[in-house]
């Protein structure tokens, strides 16, 4: 979720009005926004944004924009964009593109801003949507990347080369010294933070003027000469480079009409591409690709439960931004050009929801009968939990994930040697965020130790339990993994034995009317000779013994302790045939 | 002056102040005379009575005592090695020292030392023939005396040391010690004799316990034995001290963070939910694919999801389902969406992970869901995030869904007053437009909670068509999640999420809820 600072003052200039705080509060909900922190002594606003698809409101203009017009205010008009019929004057501001950026960061969308000496809270608010739009929405540069330079001192025609990057050289911001794209990629820290994306190519994309000037190097960094904006500056080029067109073009549309709302005029530039786009071989940008999309009424009051007319759809979404017309029952709506969300007309629907208000619909009670059960291994659980209680033991709930040191090495009486040992059966996370959280637990046992590891100050005996969920590698499986449900028992006391821990096991089972056999087993965790499998109908579903005293040195536990496993699923009684 | 609840005394007591009126010293001794106590039953109702303030001392003598050993025992009945010397002597006549000692029953090393000692005072010597043989045993006065001693010592097993003469002192202090006892006939014992007598308090108490008719004789535990042959209808019970401390017992518990999640579930299952459940490692399909977020959304960085190091990859994803939301995430299939515009990729989408959101088993209950119908589950869930305490790696959450041919907006706002007043108590709901990749419309529910205030219970929504129809649904799908452990930390009195998940016995043994 981006979030960004805003001064409160410049946002009640682009809403028309000062909101008192509850107010504000209430009104940014139109746009799934929420204040994170209330102004500081500068004025600064931070304001959390939900809706990861409205990259227009990620600035001041734009969410100032969508409160203005929810409020009453006219949807505005934007006269720069090129549509499929109509493209605008260019004039000599050309961008050309280099047959060799097909393969690397195929394209590019820009224009010129000119309007009033920029001051600092307009140019932090272009330089924070240009790190938002970037960053959230272009991917981290790898889809989108912005650039903003003097206009003024730069000539047209533009060139978007694929240049050589040991050849090519200029001085980016933040240095003095002139260096070569490759040495960028290495040495500067935005090379370092983002030339990742071009690194692996034989060239790399270049912008330079028509005096062979640079402009930067998308998407690392930019000139420290023609790519250094500052308070004052009032001529802007700005660019857009990329690797998905509609993405880009829509990056593109949001910047200019925040420029435009703050009072700059958008001048078009016309891109020339030596190969095919989606959107052809020459394009004007800023451009409104968008194409109109269709709800019916019927549909909308369907989806909401309230009725609604095509007159009412039309009236609601404009109250959001969005231009619409009604035929029958059928809506037409022309998406705003700095939106780009409407991939269904669900998604139509909820805009004319929040044209309607929240507040305004009345909740209704679910109609339909509906019968509610639990799990069979949910309930077979309970019963376990009930008898087990009563045999006097403590439940247990512990994380799932956890360490190699604890579910393997210290569960053996040998110890492996790290550097060859396998990972078992376990399921083992590729980005773990520590050691201490690496494996999904193989078996309850360690949890159930980890407990014992750290209680020796508690009364004793320690008779615990847990019923939880494992994971192992499993060959058979589509996902080469199984879960299991499992009941883990584990019981320290100066007096515990293989007895205590097999009557404590048979009782349970006893009460459940499971007959179990019990069958001597190997099992290295356990004493050789005091462990036994359990097996109900011939097969073996747990395991039951006296930890071996290894295994206990290895948690640094000092009392006898005998444990048991069993999966949850074999316990549970089959129906019986009628 | 203390008010005594003389149904409270232990019989002992009631014993002494029915046996002692006042008018005479009140002693250990004279309890074991008049009352038979034992000396220590003596002193522990002593100790008693000093405590509750009924008794006070009144004088204190030190005195001192010779106990018998077990060495003056064998003294007592076989004699002392001097006494044992001279008998044999006079009966045997001399005898060298090794027969001697035989004919004695001595030890070498104490026939040594008790012939040394006679033969100092002239009592027995050494002949030409290396014999010792009797000169006069009266020359050994000290025999006679501690053979006096020993006989009085017998009967009590000690003596006081008033009893004794100035030569019997002489002669008892040769042959006792106060410490390291055992190689001599008596242990010297220091003893204070104490007289108490009546406080206030005590006189009072004494007043009562005459008028009370308690005889302390009172019933203390009721036996079978008493049960089986009706005893106890002759007699009366004691009254206990019910103000003792209540002991500590640890009794087989549930945990109550699991108590609290089931009943959630159970006020979901009475609200008509069925429960589901799956596996802790899914891919990416289910995870995001089929909930229609795009193979390349921000949300789906390898920074926020666990993925599984071997295997990689599921060996395949179930059809039709893997077309259907291939085909939606392209170009929309038949949902009436224009998709998301790019190429799917089916490797990736076999990409096996860490389930990282309860929604998951909402989406894969979908080609198996009943129409109406509504299913929810409390699933484990695994986010990369550093722990702490209001962040874990795995914790549950707790979604579900709604299908019916009649759900929409305005159900799913009662369905979430329902949960807001049946889940959390809540007294006032708010409706507020929210986001998530898969809903649209979108609501996060706000409530205000009788003890925590406004807070967030959860996010909802009606699944997209996206979701639902590339999974085999035609009817509108309500789905939500709820934020339940915010009211858990309540519910037990915690406010660190770790704690739902301690290890320390101690600290789940004591837990309880609010």
């Amino acid at each position: 979720m981006p979030k960004i600072e805003l001064y409160r003052s410049a946002l009640d200039g682009y809403i028309g009005e000062h909101l008192a705080n509850d107010v504000l509060e209430d009104q940014l909900s139109v746009a799934k926004a929420e204040v994170d922190e209330w102004e500081d002594e500068d004025g600064l606003l931070k304001i959390e944004l939900n809706d990861t698809n409205r990259p227009d409101l990620w600035s001041t203009a734009g969410l100032g924009r969508q409160l203005r017009v929810y409020r009453g205010g006219d949807i505005p008009e934007y006269g720069f964009f090129s549509t499929d019929t109509e493209t605008k004057d260019c004039g000599e501001r050309i961008v050309q593109v280099d047959p060799g950026l097909k393969e690397i960061r195929p394209y590019i969308a820009a224009f010129v801003a000119r309007g009033p000496a920029i001051d600092e809270a307009t140019l932090n608010d272009i330089i924070q949507t240009q790190e938002k739009l970037c960053w959230n929405y272009g991917q981290k540069r790898r889809a989108v990347a912005m650039g903003i330079y003097r206009s003024d001192i730069m000539k047209f025609p533009v060139a978007y080369r694929a240049a050589e990057p040991d050849a090519t050289s200029f001085v980016p911001l933040a240095e003095e010294r002139s260096m070569s794209l490759r040495q960028m990629i290495t040495d500067h820290p935005k090379g370092r933070d983002f030339g990742h994306i071009v690194a692996d190519f034989p060239r790399m994309p270049y912008l330079e003027d028509a005096a062979q000037e640079a402009l930067s190097f998308p998407p690392v960094i930019n000139s420290a000469r023609l790519g250094a904006v500052e308070v004052g500056d009032s001529t802007l080029f700005i660019e857009l480079t990329g690797t998905d067109q509609h993405i880009l073009h829509l990056a593109c549309s949001i910047v200019a009409c925040d420029l435009a709302d703050a009072g700059f005029t958008i001048e078009p530039v016309r891109i020339e591409y030596p190969y095919d786009t989606p959107a052809g071989r020459t394009v004007v940008t800023p451009v409104y690709f968008q194409t109109p999309i269709d709800i019916d009424s019927a549909f909308a009051s369907r989806w909401l439960g309230v009725s609604l007319t095509a007159d009412d759809c039309v009236r609601l979404l404009g109250r959001m931004g969005c231009r619409a017309s009604g035929t029958g029952s059928s809506v037409r709506v022309q998406p705003p050009p700095y939106r780009n969300d409407f991939l269904h007309p669900v998604d139509v629907a909820e805009d004319i929801m929040i044209g309607y208000g929240m507040n305004n619909f009345e909740p209704s009670m679910l109609q339909d009968f509906t019968v509610g059960r639990l799990t069979p291994v949910e309930v077979l659980s309970r019963e376990v939990k009930t008898v087990l209680v009563g045999l006097g033991f403590q439940e247990m709930v512990f994380n799932y994930l956890g360490s190699r040191r604890d579910y393997l090495d210290r569960m053996q009486p040998v110890p492996t040697d790290e550097s060859q040992a396998s990972d078992g059966n376990m399921v083992r996370i590729l980005n773990p965020m520590s050691e201490n959280y690496e494996y999904v637990r193989p078996s309850v046992l360690p949890s159930l130790l980890s407990a014992e590891a750290v209680s020796a100050h508690a009364v004793y005996p320690h008779p615990v339990f847990e019923i939880g969920k494992v994971a192992v590698r499993d060959a058979d499986s589509v996902s080469g993994t199984r879960t299991d449900d499992i009941l883990g028992l584990v019981l320290s006391d100066v007096e515990a034995t293989f007895n205590t821990i097999r009557d404590k096991v048979n009782t349970m089972l006893y009460f459940l009317n499971i007959d179990a056999r019990y069958e001597a087993a190997t099992d290295s965790r356990f004493i050789p000779g005091r462990c036994a499998h359990i097996l109900v109908d011939g097969a073996v579903v747990g395991v039951m013994g006296e930890l071996h005293p290894q295994v206990l040195e290895n948690w640094g536990i000092s009392m006898p302790t005998t444990a048991a496993e069993l999966r949850v699923a074999s316990l549970i009684p089959q129906k019986s045939s009628l | 002056m203390t008010d005594i609840d003389i149904r409270s005394l232990h019989p002992l007591e009631i014993k002494v102040l029915l046996h002692f009126s006042g008018a005479s010293d009140i002693t250990v001794q004279e309890m074991v005379e008049r009352i038979g106590l034992k000396e220590g039953q003596g002193n522990q109702v002593v100790s008693w009575l000093a405590a509750k303030g009924i008794i006070e001392e009144s004088a204190r003598t030190a005195r001192t005592l010779y106990e018998l050993t077990e060495l003056g025992r064998d003294f007592v009945t076989n004699g002392s090695p001097e006494e044992r010397v001279l008998r044999t002597l006079e009966t045997g006549g001399p005898a060298p020292l090794p027969a001697l000692a035989q004919a004695a029953g001595l030890e070498m090393r104490d026939i040594g030392s008790a012939f040394g000692a006679l033969s100092r005072v002239g009592a027995v010597r050494m002949d030409a023939d290396k014999r010792a043989e009797l000169v006069d045993a009266d020359k050994a006065s000290w025999v006679g005396l501690v053979r006096s001693i020993l006989d009085r010592a017998a009967s009590d097993g000690i003596l006081p040391d008033e009893s004794l003469s100035g030569d019997e002192r002489e002669a008892i202090q040769a042959i006792a010690k106060k410490r390291g006892a055992g190689t001599v006939a008596f242990r010297i014992v220091e003893r204070n004799d104490v007289v108490y007598r009546y406080t206030d308090t005590g006189r009072a108490a004494l007043e009562k316990v005459a008028d009370s008719g308690l005889t302390g004789d009172e019933i203390g535990s009721l036996t079978p034995a008493m049960l089986r042959d009706g005893s106890w209808k002759k007699g009366s019970f004691r009254s206990y001290n019910i103000d003792t401390p209540p002991a500590r017992l640890i009794p087989g518990r549930r945990n109550p963070y699991a108590e609290y999640l089931e009943s959630v579930k159970d006020t979901l299952v009475g609200l008509g939910f069925e429960e589901f459940d799956g596996p802790v490692v899914e891919t990416e399909f289910w995870n995001s694919d089929a909930l229609f977020m795009p193979q390349f959304h921000a949300a789906r960085d390898i920074h926020d999801v666990y993925y599984v190091a071997e295997p990689t990859h599921a060996r395949e994803i179930e059809q039709p389902y893997l077309d259907q939301v291939a085909s939606v995430h392209e170009d929309g299939w038949n949902t009436g969406s224009r998709g998301w515009n790019y190429g799917f990729d089916r490797d990736f989408t076999r990409r096996l992970i860490l389930r990282s959101q309860g929604t998951v088993l909402s989406a894969k209950q979908l080609p198996a869901a009943r129409v109406p119908g509504r299913y929810f589950g409390i699933v484990r869930c695994f986010r990369y995030d550093q722990v702490d305490a209001t962040h874990l790696s795995d914790f549950y959450q707790t979604e579900g869904i709604v299908l019916g041919e009649d759900v929409n907006l305005r159900t799913l706002l009662g369905m979430l007053k329902m949960f807001a007043e049946e889940v959390a108590g809540a007294t006032e709901v708010k409706y507020v437009p929210g986001y998530f990749p898969f809903t649209e419309p979108s609501v996060e529910v706000h409530i205000k909670h009788p003890k925590l205030g406004w807070f967030e219970l959860g996010g909802s929504g009606i699944f997209r068509p996206e979701v639902t129809v590339p999974l085999g649904i035609d009817v509108p799908v309500l789905a939500w999640g709820l934020g339940i452990d915010r009211m858990a930390l309540m519910h037990l009195g915690l406010n660190d999420l770790r704690e739902l998940f301690s290890n320390d016995l101690e600290r789940v043994r004591l837990r309880r809820r609010k």
